[in-house]
């Protein structure tokens, strides 16, 4: 895999909120062909601000994001927009929190979706999908095991088959790389493992960067973990962190996270704040 | 323990001049038991002169009563139309800033104009005549519809527009696959309501000349033909059962499919 040089380069990112708080100050990582890279730390620490960076959602006051192609061919992800920004996010695959797929669409419609950027607005209003869509979402459905889904209403499946059909939406859109934002946490400890299992393998072919609140998840299933504190990374090495880097990481909150209490708690205000940045 | 508050006498003062005005305002106004005896007097009367109906003219109606009909079908799905272009300029996850604020600004000013206003001056644009109705109709179903349509729009959770937006889809596409399929139940649930205040409405405006049903109650009132207008009262009130009636059965049927999904 010497000559597959795809990745994610992020450099030096600046973010403040408009009251002045710095939010980011200074992140710098790189993503490699191969790696399943955990993002830790405690809310509101700067790590989902972090992704929405990534995928230019919120425009960083400085620093810059680079995708790299498996040519080597690199893009700007921070000062692009429109069509450029539409083209480059082509090649990310997303899974969120909370799942946000469209519940009233099929299954295969919803993971059919990830192909939008492939398609002319003009054929989605007029047309729709192509039955060789249709047999591409089924084969990434049918890769993660759930073909037998395919024509269900999207509202009637659990949350854990939710997220697997958001993997399957952004296995569909053939990304270059794969981010996840909290995707385990609104899941039970049984479907959580499922998902990262399901990750894991999928990681060895498009490298995978996510954001997660467990770190007994991450120690199992990353390759490599990140810790972000007050909008810096303190922490950039081997998956599996010793209690001492643990409370150094997280500090009051290692507490909490002890008691297992539910992340999804944890990072709701964290949402809130951070879409209060609105695209800036 | 006292615990039940015996305090009447505050509200003395208030309720006597409350009593005072209202005293004052039926002087003013020349509202009084008397006339409303001898209202009622006449008023049955006059009921009486309804009856029996002249159920003979019964073919007469059939046609205006088709016409108000027809009024509401085209007047509704027009407003639809239009109203879907308008609710996307006025929700604020599609569009933002002055031209929301515009396009709700008109929606409120029309929401406020009653439809028979708007009904007077098309009439005097386009003559007596279903095509001021339909044009009248139309108008006032837009006021409402766009609103309704734009909040169900904006009620769309941004999470789901930006992760559709994430796979590289336009905002246009973000429309068609993750507002639309959301707000449709909902736009076809008020439509189906709007249609129902339709047939009401057309029958109403035909009094002041739109044609229709109601022309012809206002016609055989004029002419002081009380049994013929009894038979127009009836025609639109079979009218309006029936189409209730319809709409409800549809309504019921999206919501049925609701559940299902």
């Amino acid at each position: 895999m010497s000559g597959d040089q795809r990745g994610l380069e992020v450099v030096d990112i600046h973010k403040s909120l408009p009251d002045g708080r710095a939010v980011l100050r200074g992140i710098n990582f790189n993503l490699g062909a191969g790696e399943f890279l955990g993002i830790l730390g405690p809310s509101g620490a700067g790590k989902s601000l972090t992704i929405r960076c990534i995928l230019g959602l919120t425009r960083p006051d400085s620093g810059c994001v680079h995708l790299r192609e498996s040519d080597g061919n690199t893009s700007e992800i921070s000062t692009s927009s429109g069509r450029q920004l539409r083209q480059i996010r082509r090649k990310i695959g997303v899974v969120f929190q909370g799942f946000n797929l469209v519940k009233r669409l099929s299954v295969l419609e919803n993971v059919m979706i990830g192909r939008l950027g492939a398609i002319h607005p003009l054929r989605s209003w007029l047309y729709g999908f192509t039955d060789d869509e249709a047999d591409g979402a089924m084969a990434a459905l049918e890769r993660i095991g759930m073909g037998h889904f395919a024509p269900r209403v999207t509202a009637t499946l659990s949350g854990g088959e939710m997220q697997r059909v958001a993997v399957a939406r952004a296995l569909y859109q053939e990304p270059l790389l794969l981010l996840a934002d909290e995707p385990i946490a609104s899941l039970d400890p049984k479907n959580a493992n499922e998902i990262m299992q399901l990750l894991r393998p999928i990681a060895e072919e498009i490298p995978i960067c996510g954001v997660f609140h467990q770190p007994e998840m991450t120690a199992k299933y990353c390759t490599r973990v990140i810790g972000i504190r007050d909008g810096q990374i303190v922490y950039d090495g081997d998956p599996a962190l010793s209690a001492q880097q643990l409370r150094e990481l997280y500090g009051q909150e290692l507490k909490e996270l002890q008691r297992d209490t539910s992340a999804a708690e944890l990072s709701q205000p964290t949402w809130a704040a951070i879409s209060s940045l609105g695209k800036g | 323990m006292r615990y039940h508050p015996r305090k009447y006498r505050p509200l003395l003062a208030p309720g006597l001049v409350l009593g005072a005005l209202i005293y004052a305002a039926a002087l003013g106004c020349e509202v009084s038991f008397d006339r409303f005896w001898k209202g009622i007097e006449v008023g049955g009367d006059l009921l009486a002169s309804f009856f029996p109906p002249a159920w003979g003219d019964l073919d007469d109606m059939l046609l205006p009563a088709l016409e108000t009909l027809l009024l509401a079908v085209i007047a509704t799905p027009l407003a639809v139309v239009v109203s879907f272009f308008v609710a996307l300029l006025a929700a604020d996850n599609v569009r933002r800033g002055w031209v929301r604020n515009l396009a709700r600004g008109l929606m409120s000013a029309e929401r406020a104009t009653p439809d028979i206003v708007v009904a007077f001056f098309f009439i005097a644009a386009f003559g007596i005549g279903p095509m001021a109705g339909i044009i009248a109709l139309a108008l006032g179903s837009i006021g409402m519809l766009g609103k309704l349509f734009a909040d169900a729009m904006e009620e769309v959770d941004p999470r789901l527009l930006e992760a559709i937006e994430c796979t590289g889809a336009t905002r246009s596409q973000v429309l068609r696959y993750a507002i639309l399929p959301v707000v449709l139940p909902s736009m076809i649930a008020n439509s189906l309501f709007r249609f129902e205040i339709n047939i009401r409405s057309a029958a109403l405006l035909g009094m002041v000349g739109a044609g229709g049903i109601g022309y012809e109650l206002s016609q055989a009132m004029a002419l002081l033909e009380y049994p013929r207008g009894t038979v127009a009262i009836a025609v639109t009130l079979a009218l309006v059962f029936l189409t209730e009636r319809l709409a409800g059965q549809l309504r019921q049927r999206l919501i049925a499919r609701e559940h299902l999904a």
